[in-house]
């Protein structure tokens, strides 16, 4: 389908994050030092998530590699 | 190992150490917390994590899952998990058939038995049980780099996974810039119950052997902080299986081309290879005390199955311990290039065909949330999340034939799953 | 063109002397009481921290600081521990808990931190009784504290 567009948009998108302006200075960093400020802020709680879904529809990926086997029905 | 760590300071000492500096960093006057209180859990050089999950879906299958994982954090930054998990599966699962309009019983190839009601799709009845095994090791190479490889076992009835990753991430551009390079491996090995059938056929057992089925996967990920509150993330994917990809239990439907009467069943047959890819955008934005998270995946794979994810959860803080966050999450997709309603008596068998409803077009609402709290003069975190998921088909697709028009060939799928999570450092 | 390059490489190599062995930076920050100069602490080795409160390894290091100011006092040395929290009320609480018997001094805008090229939290930077950068340090670990007090020693040597 739109696998090319989306590519695309893909590497533009990567190419603002690593150009990205902004800097944030060491002492500025109060809130990104947090726990919660986080992409998986609760491991154990996403990969239960990420199991059930995996079992219930046909895609997985995402942010994480490996996996366990299911023979989920 | 480090011989000569310090003692660890026992739990109880570590609880009225937390509860005390709890009391002095949140004045009282303010409330508001400002800051995270660092002496918390995770300072400790041990951690347990345990979590139970509940699972039923209505009609079909319950789970009990519980896990624990044990952490031990070195003092040089190098941490070893090790978890344990148990699944404990009972119910019933769709065989894939359509329905008749007439009530049937009867003994599956697998030795299972399988019922359907009139007009209800016919499902067959099956426990199991599995553990699993999952250690980690993480290392910091210097202030930057870190590496993470990690192995997997676990085990039930008619499958087995042997899995290995490794991960390397390194932060750029004093810190605000971080590529993640991932990879892994699995051995999978399937034996169903009563041995393998050939695909596509009337439950002919073929082998007694196991069946292979490998994946390979790779993931490259890159993560910026974009101000002192916003953090954004994209990871691209792909994942080879190759093997044995089929649902050994799964049947197809064998219908009167003019009726829609069910004739017979057939094993289903699925490709031996499959490419799964995937990009995901997320993104996690921190108000005042609230914090977003928000992520998008696209998913596309080579038997044709595309797929759209966006997940959203909102973080309240109430104070630095307590938290409620609802979360919703959207997911669509398309169906399997061989996914079929049922095969018409008469017609040439294809090459692939299955009627697993998972591999059709599909759509999955969830809605739910999070509850984090810690109780006072008690060590350890909790954390409760409850969620609803609704799953629903195409109930009467437009291909259907004759009595099949009458039935909901898609009946939706209500499924509940709560988790309760507790984890504490001594 | 020309010019701008220029500058650029000068306020480049200006950065990186202050942060290796130039002249400190000087400031004058309100304090617990009263306000600290650094050019009033000449003749004395001045150790000079950078935290905040929010910062793990900082808290780690708080015990270390005391004990050093315990131990070199006597030898001329005087620990300033700038504080860059935002919210000078979360760095209260926190001086409450830890009573440390050095000066701390508030920066909440980080201008000092800026002008002594911070890279990490915590840094800390040993200046000695002429006013000069001697050692610059960052981060804070157990491991290496026991290195970084040689060198306290080394820059209260006569």
């Amino acid at each position: 389908m739109k696998a090319k567009t989306i590519c695309r948009m893909l590497i533009g998108f990567t190419l603002l994050l690593v150009a990205g302006c902004q800097t944030v200075k060491p002492w500025d960093r109060d809130l990104l030092a947090q726990k919660q400020m986080s992409f998986n802020p609760a491991p154990m709680l996403q990969s239960i998530d990420e199991h059930i879904y995996f079992s219930k529809e046909a895609s997985m990926g995402g942010a994480s590699v490996g996996g366990g086997g299911c023979g989920c029905n | 190992m480090q011989l000569e760590k310090p003692k660890p300071p026992s739990a109880l000492r570590d609880a009225l150490h937390t509860a005390a500096l709890a009391l002095l960093l949140v004045p009282a006057a303010t409330q508001a917390q400002t800051a995270p209180t660092t002496a918390n859990t995770s300072d400790s050089p041990d951690r347990i994590d345990v979590t139970s999950l509940f699972y039923g879906e209505q009609g079909r299958t319950s789970i009990f899952e519980p896990v624990v994982r044990f952490t031990h954090l070195m003092q040089d930054g190098q941490s070893l998990s090790g978890q344990f998990g148990l699944d404990v599966i009972t119910g019933a699962s769709p065989t894939g058939e359509l329905p008749s309009g007439q009530v049937q019983t009867r003994t599956s190839a697998s030795g299972r038995t399988i019922t359907s009601s009139a007009g209800t799709l016919p499902t067959a009845p099956f426990s199991d049980r599995r553990f699993a095994f999952d250690g980690d090791w993480k290392k910091p190479w210097g202030r930057v780099v870190t590496s993470t490889i990690g192995g997997h076992f676990s085990r039930e009835k008619d499958y087995q996974s042997l899995g290995a990753s490794g991960m390397i991430a390194t932060d750029l551009e004093h810190r605000l810039l971080t590529i993640t390079i991932g990879g892994g491996v699995n051995r999978d090995t399937v034996f169903p119950v009563g041995g393998t059938t050939a695909g596509l056929s009337s439950s002919a057992i073929i082998s007694t052997a196991s069946n292979q089925k490998s994946v390979a996967n790779v993931l490259i990920g890159v993560s910026r902080v974009m101000s002192r509150r916003w953090m954004l993330a994209v990871n691209a994917s792909e994942s080879h299986e190759n093997g044995y990809l089929t649902e050994p239990y799964k049947l197809v439907s064998v219908l009167n081309p003019t009726s829609g009467v069910p004739l017979t069943s057939l094993t289903e047959k699925r490709p031996s290879t499959r490419t799964r890819s995937s990009v995901m955008g997320s993104s996690v934005y921190h108000f005042t005390q609230d914090l977003l998270y928000s992520s998008y995946r696209y998913y596309w794979d080579t038997w044709g199955i595309r797929s759209h994810t966006l997940d959203l959860k909102y973080r309240h803080q109430f104070d630095d311990t307590t938290y409620l966050e609802p979360l919703l999450r959207f997911y669509t997709q398309s169906a399997a290039n061989f996914y079929t309603g049922g095969l018409l008596q008469g017609n040439p068998l294809p090459d692939f065909a299955s009627s697993d409803y998972r591999l059709g077009a599909l759509n999955t609402i969830t809605v739910g949330g999070t509850y984090g709290l810690r109780w006072n003069d008690f060590p350890g975190d909790w954390t409760v999340r409850a969620q609803l998921i609704r799953q629903s088909g195409n109930s009467s697709p437009p291909n259907a034939i004759g009595v099949q028009r009458r039935f909901d060939l898609s009946p939706p799928v209500n499924i509940y799953a709560v988790v309760v999570g507790y984890s504490f450092g001594y | 063109m020309r010019r701008l390059l220029l500058f650029t490489f000068l306020s480049l190599t200006l950065t990186l002397s202050a942060s290796a062995t130039g002249p400190a930076p000087d400031f004058t920050l309100p304090a617990r009481s009263g306000t600290v100069s650094l050019h009033d602490l000449r003749g004395k080795v001045v150790y000079v921290d950078f935290w905040a409160s929010w910062c793990g390894p900082c808290r780690q290091s708080f015990p270390w600081m005391s004990s050093m100011s315990e131990k070199y006092a006597k030898d001329g040395l005087v620990i300033v521990a700038v504080n860059l929290d935002k919210d000078v009320d979360a760095a209260g609480s926190f001086i409450q808990e830890y009573t440390p018997p050095f000066t701390i001094a508030f920066d909440p805008a980080g201008k000092t931190a800026e002008a002594f090229g911070v890279e990490a939290m915590p840094s800390s930077f040993i200046v000695s009784r002429t006013g000069k950068i001697m050692y610059a340090h960052q981060g804070f670990e157990q491991s290496k504290s026991k290195a970084l007090e040689e060198k306290i020693k080394d820059a209260l040597k006569p």
